[in-house]
């Protein structure tokens, strides 16, 4: 048995006791060794992998996979295992595989990831079809763009249900003459189609046949239904729009199921009508309704975002003065206020934009205000600090040698002072409306108005071309902002 | 006349710069301040045109004590002593045209500045004398596009509009390479001899003090512990140079550390 060394010396650390001290908790052995921050680190590591098993068990959040808690408990074990091995090696002034340690962490972070977050790869390749045609109305929605003046020919016949008891009482069906357009239904009464819940399927109605003439020939006919309350439908039979083609002398027959339209509440006989319609001209192409709205959003959107900045250029500027360290350190009282200007800058500017379009919504209500009151918070805090910051870093060399032309203190503001900081200035201010611009539209989507809040409308609306119209002027606009940011930026910096 | 009596400076944290300096520089001279990093030099030269308030001592220039000169007058003064820097001290983002021309600032009515306007008659003295130091195809370049050297010419030009009796020089060719050094010092010589400017130029290297200067006073810690004039300069060995400088200290000629920095 060796005898203990003295204390106080520098003992050489014993491989049996950082081995022990590791069993009971990894890294201990490590901090025995004197690897102090390591051990820490390697302490915390296993707590957090032991509780988040724990956790992943307890929590309703996660759905563990069969066969997940086994990796996750294994991979535990064998960082255990290592972090006896690795204080060991330590101790004997080795180093046992450092970075196999590194691996088990991020094996088990990956797999316990995986699970949280339920990463669906299959999902993600196999369901890409449902966003498809979403996505191609997103990036072509340009008929959306376009609205036309439309000239239809059309004629419209009657149709009754319930079949009235007296036959002199059923729409008449008349047959027109020469070019004249029209439309006839046979049967004229019937049932419609209705879902039996003894048999829980869909019995058809009464088979329908139209019959059209004096249609522009090999053109296509649509077939609209108005039922007795006013509400008009294109008809849907055997899963699709019914529709009609028109033969080379301008006739038309098409067979279709009554459809399925709610009677419960019906009294008596109710008449419906039946019209068929075409288009025979598409003119003057013109800038849809939705198109100008857009517009007219982005044009609100950017001067969102130009409000905001002259609001925060106003009252950042004075602000960016006091925050500056150098012109503040004379007393302890400035240095005071410049440590409480600068907290509150910082608490400002660390709340996102889009909190403060919620907090200004409840505010002034929604609307482009709102925008503008959550952006100008926020440029005011980030304008202030990059002023300051530029205020800091002026050259005490250019005043030395202005003051010793013997100009006056004023010359010395003017012509050592200003010219350091406008290019800054200048340079940071119009970064922030370039990024006051790309915020403004996300803060329409919480009611800050301006484009953001119509592409908020649109999605939930599943209106994907407009939402595509609109995505698009953003991201023009967005881009023509970076660039001459860009460009006036080279100019001055 | 330049005489400085008992110049001292003490600054607010206790460290003394300036003990108790008293030299005289004659019109016309070429003074040469010599003495290591920190040995007062910049304080000497600062204390002169007032840009730093010296504790005790006077400086009286052509008869007037510059250290009575009251604040709002100080102008009057500073506007006939220039100064070039070792860092040039240029408005780094400015014209050349514009940092020469603020040479005249202390001419011109302060509320001119406010909208940035010089009279023409200063206009044309600017390009005369960037014409002077070479620069004629830079005026409208930004200073910080030019070289080292360059950008002391500019220094050099904003000193000659400003119309100076005196110039003050705080290592010029410290940050220059020493065929820039020799042709910056070749400057300030011209203006030395042709236009009869009274030179005190701080320097570090034993060649250039003997080309350049008429006469030579020697710092260390704050003190004036050599004068001497053309005659002595020449005649100073490297081992009296070492002395003034400390033991510590290398002669070293300006090439040779140049050649070591490249």
């Amino acid at each position: 048995m060796t005898p203990l060394p003295p204390s106080g010396s520098r003992a050489k650390p014993s491989p049996v006791v950082a081995g022990l001290l590791s069993l009971v908790l990894p890294g201990a052995g490590h901090y025995y060794v004197g690897k102090r921050g390591q051990g820490i680190l390697v302490a915390v590591l296993a707590v957090v992998m032991v509780a988040l098993i724990l956790w992943a068990q307890a929590t309703r959040e996660v759905d563990l996979q069969p066969g997940t808690e086994i990796i996750l408990i294994v991979s535990t074990v064998a960082y255990w295992l290592w972090a006896i091995a690795s204080a060991v090696s330590h101790a004997r002034e080795r180093n046992f595989l450092p970075t196999l340690g590194l691996i088990l962490v991020l094996a088990y972070t990956y797999v316990l990831g995986w699970q949280v977050t339920e990463v669906n790869l299959k999902k993600f390749f196999t369901e890409f079809s449902d966003i498809y045609p979403i996505f191609t109305k997103v990036m072509w929605p340009w008929e959306a763009a376009i609205e036309y003046d439309v000239t239809n020919i059309s004629a419209t016949t009657r149709f009754a249900n319930p079949c009235p008891e007296n036959a002199a009482d059923l729409p008449p069906q008349t047959e027109g003459s020469g070019g004249q357009t029209w439309v006839t239904i046979a049967p004229a009464c019937g049932d419609f189609s209705k879902y039996d819940t003894t048999q829980g399927k869909l019995a058809p109605g009464t088979l329908l046949a139209l019959k059209a003439s004096g249609l522009r020939p090999n053109e296509p006919v649509e077939i609209y239904w108005t039922d007795a309350i006013g509400n008009e439908f294109r008809p849907r039979y055997e899963g699709a729009t019914v529709k009609g083609m028109a033969d080379a002398q301008g006739n038309m027959t098409v067979t279709f199921g009554a459809p399925q339209i709610e009677t419960t509440t019906q009294v008596g006989v109710q008449r419906h009508t039946i019209e068929v319609r075409q288009q025979v001209s598409k003119t003057n192409p013109h800038m849809s309704v939705d198109m100008e709205l857009a517009l007219n959003r982005i044009v609100v959107t950017i001067f969102q975002a130009l409000m905001a900045t002259s609001f925060g250029i106003i009252l950042a500027l004075p602000l960016s003065f006091i925050a500056a360290r150098n012109l503040m350190s004379g007393s302890p009282l400035t240095l005071a206020i410049y440590y409480a200007i600068r907290f509150v800058l910082n608490v400002v500017r660390s709340i996102e934009p889009i909190i403060w379009a919620l907090i200004a919504t409840v505010w002034v209500g929604l609307g482009p205000f709102a925008g503008v009151i959550a952006l100008t918070l926020h440029t005011i805090a980030a304008l202030a600090k990059l002023y300051s910051e530029a205020i800091e870093s002026i050259e005490s060399g250019p005043i030395e040698a202005i003051t010793a032309t013997g100009a006056s203190p004023l010359q010395v503001i003017m012509h050592a002072i200003i010219p350091q900081v406008i290019p800054p200035f200048v340079s940071f201010t119009i970064y922030r409306w370039d990024i006051n611009v790309r915020l403004s539209t996300i803060i329409g989507f919480v009611g800050g108005g301006g484009i953001g809040q119509l592409l908020y409308q649109w999605t939930g609306q599943s209106l994907w071309s407009q939402a595509g119209l609109a995505v698009w002027l953003i991201a023009a606009t967005v881009s023509v902002m970076d660039y001459a940011s860009a460009e006036i930026r080279k100019r001055f910096v | 006349m330049l005489e400085v009596h008992n110049l001292t400076k003490i600054y607010e944290d206790g460290t003394q710069a300036l003990d108790n300096v008293s030299f005289s520089v004659p019109d016309g001279a070429f003074l040469a301040v010599i003495g290591l990093s920190g040995s007062g030099k910049s304080t000497l030269l600062r204390c002169i045109n007032r840009l730093i308030e010296p504790t005790s001592g006077t400086i009286i220039w052509n008869g007037q004590d510059i250290t009575a000169v009251p604040r709002g007058e100080l102008r009057l003064v500073r506007r006939q002593i220039g100064m070039i820097f070792q860092q040039f001290n240029l408005v780094k983002r400015s014209s050349v045209l514009t940092n020469v021309l603020s040479g005249r600032l202390g001419y011109v009515n302060p509320l001119f500045s406010l909208i940035n306007y010089f009279p023409a008659d200063d206009r044309q003295r600017a390009l005369a004398a960037l014409d002077r130091v070479g620069l004629t195809d830079k005026i409208n370049n930004r200073a910080d596009t030019l070289s080292g050297g360059q950008q002391q010419r500019v220094g050099i030009a904003r000193v000659l509009v400003q119309g100076v009796r005196l110039l003050l020089a705080d290592e010029p060719v410290s940050s220059l390479d020493p065929v820039l050094a020799h042709s910056i010092l070749g400057q300030l010589e011209t203006l030395n001899r042709e236009d009869k400017i009274t030179v005190v130029c701080s320097l570090h290297y034993l060649d250039l003090v003997q080309r350049y200067s008429t006469q030579v006073i020697g710092l260390r810690d704050g003190r004036v512990v050599f004068e001497g004039d053309n005659l002595t300069i020449r005649q100073m060995t490297p081992e009296r140079f070492k002395e003034i400088y400390g033991e510590e200290a290398e002669l070293v000629s300006a090439a040779k550390v140049a050649g070591e920095e490249r």
